[in-house]
């Protein structure tokens, strides 16, 4: 039961990072929070609202993502998109994320 | 929406900076609707919001703020210290407080009484101020960390808060807050016994009685703030010397007026007037020296 935990938690720290990653891929197109939550679960990529949401707002006021509210609809919304500068963290990490792969996958084959 | 929404939502966002309240409470709003509206169950807002978690923790989240009071890097000058004053200054107040109540009294179940009273009275305020001066310490490192960036200059002088000098400035702070219980216990015990048989004070409780209090408070706090900070900046010092004026000027004044035991114990004791004067040059000489080395080891 432990060990379970204990492997839960160290799979959430490896995962920690790639939700912003994630975001930053996912909002080339606006998206408003539920929606992009629920495409990031489909996705495969675990996150719940109450750590999504608090991280969305951050990564605005770090300037990466830009936000406007959408009244047209019967619930308004706020949508959120990537700014230009978040476009290019988001190309930077992205090339980070795959030389991360490649070393990790050197990593296991050289000792598996 | 039914006010379990509202209320939770409220709850999140009046712990949060008042500029984004109404922004953040709008947002909250729409995708809490969202997702209670996805699910369409009956119990659906209750579980969502249960979801959500405790507001206090999502709005830590939403303001980025620490969910500890004392944060690792102050840890473990806190278990130090706590260390030293629950296991040191604690059983030694108390003892001093058992030994006098016998000398005063004679009697075991008073002794008795006396020392469970100072354990638990003492105790707390060993345990309240020292935190209190941590968190803040923790608070306002947070704030300064994300103002300037590190540099090798922030070190702490040599021997840095694992060093010797935990030790002095516990002692430091442990002394003068002993001056002040002192003289606080002075004025209202008004230990002094006359011929008369009439309890009186030793000291003439006089306006200055205040600034001297408030300075060997301060003097001992600043100590504490020193443990938490892992050594004297150029800030603490000068706030140290603040105290140490607040203290030694109307101190060093009243000796020198004459103005320092209360008449009706001079009635009794004769003063020597030699006593006024090398005493206050005293208090003034051991002040500045010790805000002078302060300031040397600040810089």
């Amino acid at each position: 039961m432990a060990d379970e935990d204990l492997l839960r938690s160290q799979a959430q720290e490896l995962r920690r990072g790639t939700v912003v990653l994630a975001c930053l891929m996912l909002l080339r197109q606006a998206q408003y929070g539920y929606a992009l939550l629920e495409t990031l679960n489909g996705a495969g990529i675990a996150v719940d609202g109450n750590t999504l949401y608090p991280l969305l707002r951050r990564l605005e006021k770090q300037g990466l993502l830009t936000s406007e509210w959408n009244t047209e609809e019967s619930r308004p919304r706020k949508f959120y998109r990537v700014s230009a500068e978040g476009s290019r963290t988001g190309a930077l990490l992205a090339r980070e994320w795959e030389d991360l792969v490649t070393t990790v996958r050197r990593l296991i084959e050289e000792n598996r | 929406m039914s006010t379990l929404t509202e209320r939770y939502v409220h709850e999140v966002v009046r712990r949060i900076p008042g500029d984004q309240r109404a922004e953040v409470a709008d947002e909250l709003h729409a995708t809490i609707a969202d997702t209670v509206e996805a699910r369409g169950t009956p119990q659906a807002e209750r579980d969502v919001l249960a979801e959500m978690g405790d507001p206090i923790r999502l709005a830590a989240r939403y303001a980025d703020r620490p969910l500890t009071l004392i944060g690792p890097e102050l840890y473990p000058a806190y278990l130090r210290l706590m260390a030293v004053l629950l296991a040191a200054v604690l059983p030694l107040t108390v003892a001093a407080a058992v030994a006098l109540d016998v000398l005063d009294h004679d009697d075991a179940g008073s002794a008795i009484g006396t020392g469970i009273g100072t354990l638990f009275a003492v105790g707390a305020q060993l345990v309240t101020w020292p935190t209190v001066v941590f968190a803040l310490v923790e608070r306002s490192r947070r704030s300064a960390a994300l103002a300037a960036p590190w540099t090798p200059d922030d070190l702490p002088p040599s021997g840095g808060p694992s060093g010797g000098g935990t030790a002095g400035a516990c002692a430091s702070a442990a002394w003068n807050a002993l001056l002040v219980a002192l003289i606080v216990w002075q004025h209202t015990a008004r230990p002094y016994r006359t011929d008369g048989g009439e309890r009186v004070e030793v000291l003439l409780w006089s306006g200055w009685m205040g600034p001297i209090v408030a300075g060997l408070a301060g003097m001992a706090l600043l100590e504490l703030v020193r443990v938490a900070a892992g050594g004297w900046s150029l800030r603490l010092a000068t706030a140290y010397a603040a105290a140490g004026a607040v203290f030694a000027l109307p101190l060093a004044w009243i000796l020198y007026r004459h103005e320092f035991f209360d008449p009706a114990f001079l009635a009794d004791v004769t003063v020597a007037p030699a006593f006024y004067t090398v005493t206050a040059l005293g208090v003034l000489a051991v002040t500045a020296g010790d805000v002078f080395r302060r300031f040397r080891r600040a810089v």
